[in-house]
């Protein structure tokens, strides 16, 4: 579903990624963990083609997305769904207006049937009694949850969440967490996340990618990451 | 310091570029029909509305100076009656549309870069485009079409309001019969000064519209990066509108004279 084939890219000189290269199956969750500023984000945003490469390919469902116009990219991007750190909601939107917004966009359902679409998603995500605030009125964790009812309001094939617990107490993180495997796996989406949450990452995630110093370290699952032998990480993971 | 002036050179030739390809970017969406008429028309209310009362305020000012000084001037050469003509030609030739311009870049223009640049540093242009739409349809053109719309509009209300400015001064300071000064205001008006006017006034609201979106679009640096290029694009917007002036005036004055 995702390939990533040797994947380069530098800001101003300097390599922020080197020769990453993963695939991703269908319907698997991907967690990639790493500190913060090894990248993470780069990479997540090369997958939704918001950055391009320098060297390598980026693959979705077969489609070399770094071969595509921008408006190619924003047709692939119909079926993905980004949760950006901060939510990246419309300030000037309320919360149902932003949930709405992709289906206005990219749908001809009626207002009654958006409606009823973005009560479901809001109701998902457990904001069904906030519909009608502005972002400034909501505490970190509930733009999150706005973002994400926002990203799978179109049933993402694709789901990417950039730091979806970062800013968050261990309570919300651990709802956050849990919440996107929830929806993740009811809408069956292909999800990556990024995060330097270990203890979540290890449990939601079906497969873990650790990049150091601009690249992957080590790739597999929660319990194989969990008895690793390498020394960096033994010491990032804590085991 | 001349790899340092080099550089210089050559940062300030790639934001003109990038800032002339966003124009051309803002130009294909227009021209391929893409505009949101809802969003255009939102855009013009907000737009009409932070800048009306200044408009106002400083159109009926100038009115006001422009009739005193042109009364007590022309009254020495024993031409008080031409105060009309002198107060309604500067206003429609040249006053309003630049004042106007000037003011609208301020509030206006002022207030795109803002938000926008405040839309950028908060992810939600590229969130924009993660959802799959264009950020330059969805968040530009409706503002820049906005400015090209709004900015008209308010020089017609400005020149009515210095010519009413005008208007007070003459009859109540300079002695000027109210009928007198409204008939030479009327013949001294000839359609190309007004249209004169408003040609330069579509290419001003274009400038402020395109430097304006242009520098909130590519904001950078967080709140101090919006701080920085809000005043930057209100700084270029006013310069690039007094330089067209001087070129769309010589032009202007030598096709029609």
């Amino acid at each position: 579903m995702i390939k990533v084939q040797g994947v380069c890219k530098s800001f101003a000189g300097e390599h922020v990624l080197e020769d990453i290269t993963f695939d991703i199956a269908s319907g698997e969750i991907v967690v990639l963990l790493g500190s913060s500023g090894v990248g993470k984000t780069v990479l997540l945003k090369h997958l939704i083609g918001l950055i391009a490469p320098d060297q390598g390919r980026v693959l979705i469902d077969g489609v070399d997305i770094t071969s595509l116009s921008e408006e190619g990219l924003l047709r692939v991007r119909k079926s993905m769904g980004y949760l950006f750190q901060e939510g990246a909601l419309y300030d000037f939107m309320d919360v149902f207006d932003n949930v709405a917004f992709p289906l206005r966009e990219h749908t001809s359902l009626s207002g009654p049937a958006i409606a009823d679409k973005v009560r479901e998603v809001l109701k998902l995500v457990g904001l069904q009694d906030a519909d009608r605030k502005f972002p400034a009125q909501l505490s970190g964790g509930m733009k999150k949850r706005a973002g994400l009812a926002r990203a799978i309001v179109l049933g993402a094939k694709i789901l990417l969440c950039d730091e979806p617990t970062s800013g968050l107490d261990p309570i919300r993180s651990r709802d956050i967490s849990d919440l996107i495997r929830c929806v993740a796996k009811k809408i069956g989406s292909t999800t990556v996340i990024t995060s330097h949450d270990i203890d979540n990452s290890l449990r939601i995630a079906d497969r873990l990618i650790l990049l150091n110093e601009s690249r992957i370290v080590a790739v597999g699952t929660p319990q194989a990451m969990r008895v690793h032998q390498e020394g960096f990480v033994r010491e990032f993971l804590r085991v | 310091m001349i790899t340092r002036l080099l550089d210089n050179v050559r940062s300030r030739l790639t934001h003109m570029g990038e800032a002339i390809f966003f124009l051309g970017e803002v130009l294909r969406v227009i021209g391929r029909g893409k505009v949101r008429f809802n969003e255009v028309l939102n855009q013009m209310y907000a737009q009409g509305v932070q800048s009306i009362v200044i408009v106002i305020l400083t159109s009926f000012a100038s009115g006001m100076v422009l009739a005193l000084q042109a009364a007590i001037t022309l009254q020495r050469f024993g031409a008080k009656e031409f105060v009309a003509r002198l107060v309604a030609l500067s206003l429609l030739r040249e006053l309003s549309p630049v004042f106007t311009s000037l003011i609208f870049s301020g509030k206006a223009g002022a207030g795109i870069t803002a938000e926008l640049g405040t839309m950028n540093t908060h992810e939600q242009i590229q969130a924009t485009r993660a959802l799959g739409v264009n950020p330059v349809e969805f968040l530009v053109v409706p503002r820049f079409l906005a400015c090209v719309l709004v900015l008209p509009v308010l020089v017609v209300i400005s020149e009515i309001v210095g010519i009413f400015g005008g208007y007070v001064i003459a009859v109540s300071q300079a002695h000027i019969p109210g009928a007198f000064y409204v008939h030479q205001t009327m013949e001294a008006v000839d359609y190309v000064d007004f249209f004169s006017g408003l040609i330069k006034v579509f290419f001003f609201s274009a400038i402020i519209g395109w430097v304006c979106c242009y520098h909130g679009f590519y904001t950078k640096g967080g709140a101090m990066g919006v701080g920085q290029f809000t005043t930057r694009a209100v700084a270029y917007s006013y310069i690039a509108v007094i330089i067209s002036d001087v070129v769309l005036t010589k032009i202007i004055l030598t096709i029609w004279g």
